[in-house]
C-alpha cells in the first residue's frame, strides 16, 4: 500500500454557520474534542481519508473577526498563521453573505489559503436570497462550494476542491482588499518600514497584514513589534499616521478600517446574490416571536427550563442511583474477594478510595453530565440559548453579568457539575470565571437535599426557605463584590441571534459523545485521586488527628460537636455524605436547632464536591479552581461562625 | 408611547446639542435608522464595527426586551442582540425624524 499523504485542513468561519455541523459530516467519529493549550476554548479535532489522503481536520472557534477580542479570535489567528494548514475551509452562510464575507475579507488579507464553503444554500433559498457561486468565485478568485453541510449534499465536491488547492492543481489569485487612498498610502509606509526591521516576523505574518493591523492598533501585534530592537520606534510611526487617518475621518482607525472591509463586502455581496419575492412568515419566525415576547417569552422560559431541570434531576438520579446500587453490590463482592487475597489497610484503600472514586465519578457526574451535554447539545442546535439570554439580559446585569449567565446559574441548581461547564458559553475569560465563581454557590440537588432533611424537617420549613433566601443574597452581593474585584471591562450583551434551526440527530449525538469523552479523561484523574487520598487520611489513622486539629474551628467558633468535622471532610467527596455520615455518627436529634442551622449553612457554602472541583479545573484551570474552593470554604467557616454566635442569641 | 415622547423620557441629554441623533435604546420597535457613531470604550466601539454596525449602516429595530432590555436589531441581513447599555451608547440617526426635519 502506498504511504498516504498528510493534508492538514482548518475549517473557520462565523457561529452559527454550520460549521460543526460540516466537521461532524467530514469526520464523524473519528473525533477529539478537548481544550486548546492552555485557553478554555474547546478545540474539535478530526481525520477522515480521502483520495489517497490522510487529511487532519480543525474545527477553529466560531467568530466574527481576526482581532483579539475574545480568546477564540486570538486561538484562531495563531493557528492560521503560525500553524499555517494546508487549506482553509471558510464557511460562509450564504443567508448572511455580507456579514460573512467580512470575515473571508481578514482571511484573504492574512494571505491564507482558502476554499469558500458557501453553506446552508437551502435555508438562503427559503429566505428568498440565491447567490451565484461561480460568480462569487471569480470576484475574490478563490473557489467557492455550494453545500447543505447539514445533509452532506456538495461536501465531496467540496473536499475534491479542497485536496485540489492542496496540490496547487487550482489557479487561484485572491483578490486584494484596496483601502481608500488616504490609507493605502499609510499602510504602504507601514509596510516598507515592516519589511526592511522585521523580516523575521514577515515569514509568519504578511507584511501588508503586519501594517494594516498596526493601523488599527492591535494589542497582540504591537505586544509583538515591541519585542523586536526598533519595534518602539515603529509603534510610534503607527500610532502618528493611525492618528492623521482618525483626523482626516473623525473615526477611530479600526472602525474606519472595519468600515471600509464592510464596504468590499457589500458591494461583493450584491454583486453575486440576487433576492427573489420576499419570503412569507415562516413557522420559525412564529415561533421566535413568540419565545421573545414580553409577556409570553417569560412562561416559556420557566416551562423550558423546568423540563430541562427535571429531565437532567430526575432522569439523572434514576440512572444514578441504579448505578449505584449495582455497582455498590459489585464493589462489596470485590472487597470481600480481594480481603482473602491481601492486607485489610490496601484492600480499604484500593475498594473505598481507588473504586468508590471511579464509582462516585460514574454515579454522581456521569448521569447527570450526559443528559446535560444533549440537552445542551440541542439549546446549542436549537437557537434557543440566545433567545432565554435576551429574555434574561437586564436581571444579569444586576450580578455583572449579561443575559448568557442564567443558563448556567439555573443548571447549578440540578448539579453544579454541568453549570461550571456551562460556563463556557461566556464570551471573555473574566465572564467564564465570573460566572463558574457565582454557579458553585448554588445549592445543588444533593444539598437542597440536606437542607430539606435536617432543617427543614427537625427545625421547619420556614427556616429551610430563609437559608436558601440568605444563599440568593449572599450570591448576589458576592457576585458584585467579584464583579467590582476582578479586573477588565465588563461586556455588555452583544450577540447574533440565529433562525431556529431544527437540530441534527446525528450532531448532537455526536457532541454528547466527544464532550463525556473528554469529560472522563480530564474529570476522573481528579477525582479518584481525590477518594484515595481521604481513604488513606482514614485508613492510616490520620483523619482523628483532623478531626482533633479542626476541633477548635468545628467545636470552638462554629459550635458544632467534634466528631462532625468527619463528615464535613467526606462530603467533599459527594455532598449526600455530610447528611448520610451525621446520621450514622450521631442521633440528628440530639443536635440543637442553631446546630442543625449552622450545619447546614457550612454545607451549602464550604468547598464544591470534587466532581465540581475537577470541572473547575477543566474550565478555570488549577489556579481559578483552587481560589474557588479557598475562597468558599472560608467563607463557609466565617459565616457558619457568626451565624452561630449570632443565633445563639436568640435561640 | 411615540418616539418623540420616548426620547424625551429617556433620551441622552447630550442629544440637546446634536438633535439629529439620539441613542438606539430611544427607539421604538420597527423603526429604521442610520448608524452614526458609538461612544465608549475602545473595545465596544471596535466590536460593533466588526458586527456590522459602521456608520452609514441602515439599522432596523426588529424587538425591544422588557424592562430596560436588549434590543434586537437587523443590521446587514443579520439580527443582533444588543444589552440596554450597549444600545444606549451606539448613536443614530432615525430615518422618520430626518424626514420631520425637513
Amino acid at each position: 500500500m502506498a504511504e498516504r499523504k498528510i493534508l492538514r485542513i482548518a475549517l473557520a468561519g462565523n457561529a452559527n454557520v454550520g460549521k460543526s455541523a460540516l466537521f461532524n459530516q467530514l469526520t464523524g467519529l473519528n473525533q477529539v474534542v478537548g481544550n486548546w493549550p492552555g485557553k478554555t476554548v474547546e478545540r474539535a479535532e478530526g481525520t477522515l481519508f480521502f483520495k489517497g489522503y490522510t487529511i487532519r481536520v480543525i474545527d477553529l472557534p466560531g467568530i466574527y473577526s481576526l482581532s483579539t477580542f475574545s480568546m477564540e479570535e486570538v486561538v484562531s489567528r495563531d493557528y492560521i498563521a503560525v500553524e499555517k494548514p494546508d487549506v482553509i475551509v471558510n464557511v460562509v452562510d450564504a443567508s448572511a453573505l455580507e456579514r460573512n464575507l467580512y470575515f473571508t475579507v481578514q482571511l484573504l488579507e492574512l494571505e491564507a489559503p482558502i476554499v469558500i464553503d458557501l453553506n446552508q444554500v437551502d435555508f438562503a433559498a427559503k429566505k428568498g436570497i440565491k447567490i451565484d457561486a461561480e460568480k462569487l468565485s471569480k470576484v475574490l478568485g478563490v473557489p467557492v462550494i455550494p453545500t447543505v453541510a447539514i445533509t452532506g449534499k456538495g461536501v465531496n465536491e467540496l473536499l475534491s476542491k479542497v485536496v485540489e488547492t492542496a496540490e496547487g492543481k487550482t489557479k487561484t489569485k485572491p483578490v486584494k482588499i484596496i483601502y481608500g487612498k488616504e490609507i493605502e498610502e499609510r499602510i504602504k509606509k507601514l509596510e516598507e518600514k515592516v519589511l526592511e526591521h522585521f523580516s523575521q516576523l514577515c515569514q509568519v505574518y504578511p507584511s501588508r497584514w503586519i501594517a494594516i493591523k498596526l493601523l488599527e492598533r492591535d494589542s497582540d501585534v504591537i505586544g509583538k513589534i515591541k519585542n523586536y530592537a526598533d519595534g518602539a520606534e515603529i509603534v510610534i510611526l503607527a500610532e502618528k499616521l493611525a492618528r492623521e487617518i482618525e483626523e482626516i475621518h473623525g473615526e477611530p482607525s479600526p472602525v474606519i478600517i472595519a468600515s471600509e472591509r464592510y464596504a468590499f463586502a457589500s458591494s461583493v455581496a450584491r454583486e453575486v446574490s440576487c433576492f427573489e419575492a420576499p419570503p412569507r412568515i415562516t413557522f420559525e419566525q412564529k415561533l421566535d416571536a413568540v419565545t421573545t415576547h414580553k409577556v409570553f417569552g417569560y412562561p416559556i422560559l420557566a416551562a423550558v427550563f423546568a423540563s430541562i431541570f427535571a429531565l437532567i434531576f430526575f432522569g439523572g438520579n434514576i440512572f444514578s442511583t441504579i448505578l449505584d446500587e449495582n455497582l455498590g453490590i459489585l464493589l462489596t463482592h470485590i472487597e470481600f474477594w480481594l480481603s482473602t487475597l491481601l492486607a485489610q489497610e490496601i484492600v480499604e484503600l484500593i475498594c473505598r478510595g481507588l473504586l468508590a472514586g471511579i464509582v462516585a465519578g460514574i454515579t454522581i457526574a456521569l448521569p447527570y453530565i450526559v443528559p446535560f451535554y444533549i440537552i445542551l447539545a440541542l439549546l446549542e442546535d436549537s437557537g434557543y440559548l440566545p433567545r432565554a439570554a435576551f429574555l434574561m439580559d437586564n436581571i444579569m446585569h444586576k450580578i455583572g453579568l449579561h443575559g448568557k449567565a442564567f443558563i448556567p446559574i439555573i443548571l447549578g441548581y440540578g448539579c453544579n457539575v454541568p453549570a461550571c461547564i456551562g460556563c463556557r458559553i461566556m464570551e471573555t475569560e473574566r465572564e467564564r470565571f465570573l460566572a463558574g465563581f457565582v454557579v458553585v454557590l448554588i445549592p445543588c440537588a444533593a444539598t437542597t437535599v440536606i437542607i430539606l432533611g435536617l432543617v427543614g424537617k427537625y427545625v421547619g420549613i420556614h427556616v429551610a426557605l430563609a437559608l436558601y433566601l440568605f444563599d440568593l443574597m449572599l450570591i448576589f452581593a458576592l457576585g458584585r463584590i467579584a464583579f467590582k474585584a476582578l479586573p477588565g471591562e465588563a461586556v455588555g450583551l452583544i450577540m447574533e441571534m440565529p433562525a431556529y434551526k431544527m437540530p441534527s440527530f446525528k450532531n448532537v449525538l455526536l457532541k454528547t459523545w466527544s464532550r463525556t469523552k473528554d469529560f472522563v479523561y480530564k474529570a476522573f484523574p481528579i477525582i479518584i485521586a481525590g477518594s484515595v487520598v481521604i481513604e488513606g487520611f482514614m485508613v492510616f489513622g490520620i483523619l482523628n488527628y483532623v478531626v482533633k486539629v479542626m476541633s477548635p474551628i468545628i467545636n470552638g467558633w462554629l459550635g458544632l460537636p467534634a466528631i462532625t468535622g468527619i463528615p464535613l471532610i467526606f462530603g467533599i467527596l459527594r455532598k449526600e455524605l455530610t447528611l448520610i455520615l451525621l446520621a450514622e455518627l450521631l442521633p440528628l436529634q440530639s443536635l440543637t436547632a442553631v446546630q442543625m442551622i449552622v450545619y447546614s449553612l457550612v454545607t451549602m457554602i464550604y468547598i464544591p464536591c470534587i466532581a465540581t472541583i475537577a470541572a473547575c479545573v477543566r474550565e478555570f484551570g488549577w489556579r481559578r479552581a483552587m481560589a474557588i474552593t479557598v475562597i468558599d470554604i472560608s467563607l463557609a467557616f466565617l459565616l457558619g461562625g457568626i451565624a452561630f454566635h449570632i443565633l445563639s442569641l436568640f435561640m | 408611547m411615540t418616539p418623540e415622547r420616548r426620547r424625551e423620557r429617556f433620551g441622552n441629554p447630550w442629544i440637546r446639542y446634536r438633535k439629529d441623533v439620539v441613542p438606539l435604546s430611544s427607539l421604538c420597535e420597527g423603526e429604521i435608522a442610520t448608524m452614526a457613531f458609538t461612544r465608549g470604550g475602545y473595545g465596544l466601539v471596535r466590536r460593533l464595527a466588526e458586527m456590522g454596525l459602521t456608520p452609514g449602516t441602515e439599522i432596523r429595530i426588529l424587538r425591544r426586551g422588557p424592562f430596560r432590555g436588549p434590543l434586537e436589531i437587523e443590521v446587514r441581513g443579520v439580527s443582533l442582540a444588543l444589552g440596554y447599555g450597549v444600545a444606549s451608547k451606539v448613536f443614530v440617526k432615525p430615518q422618520k425624524l430626518v424626514k420631520d426635519n425637513g
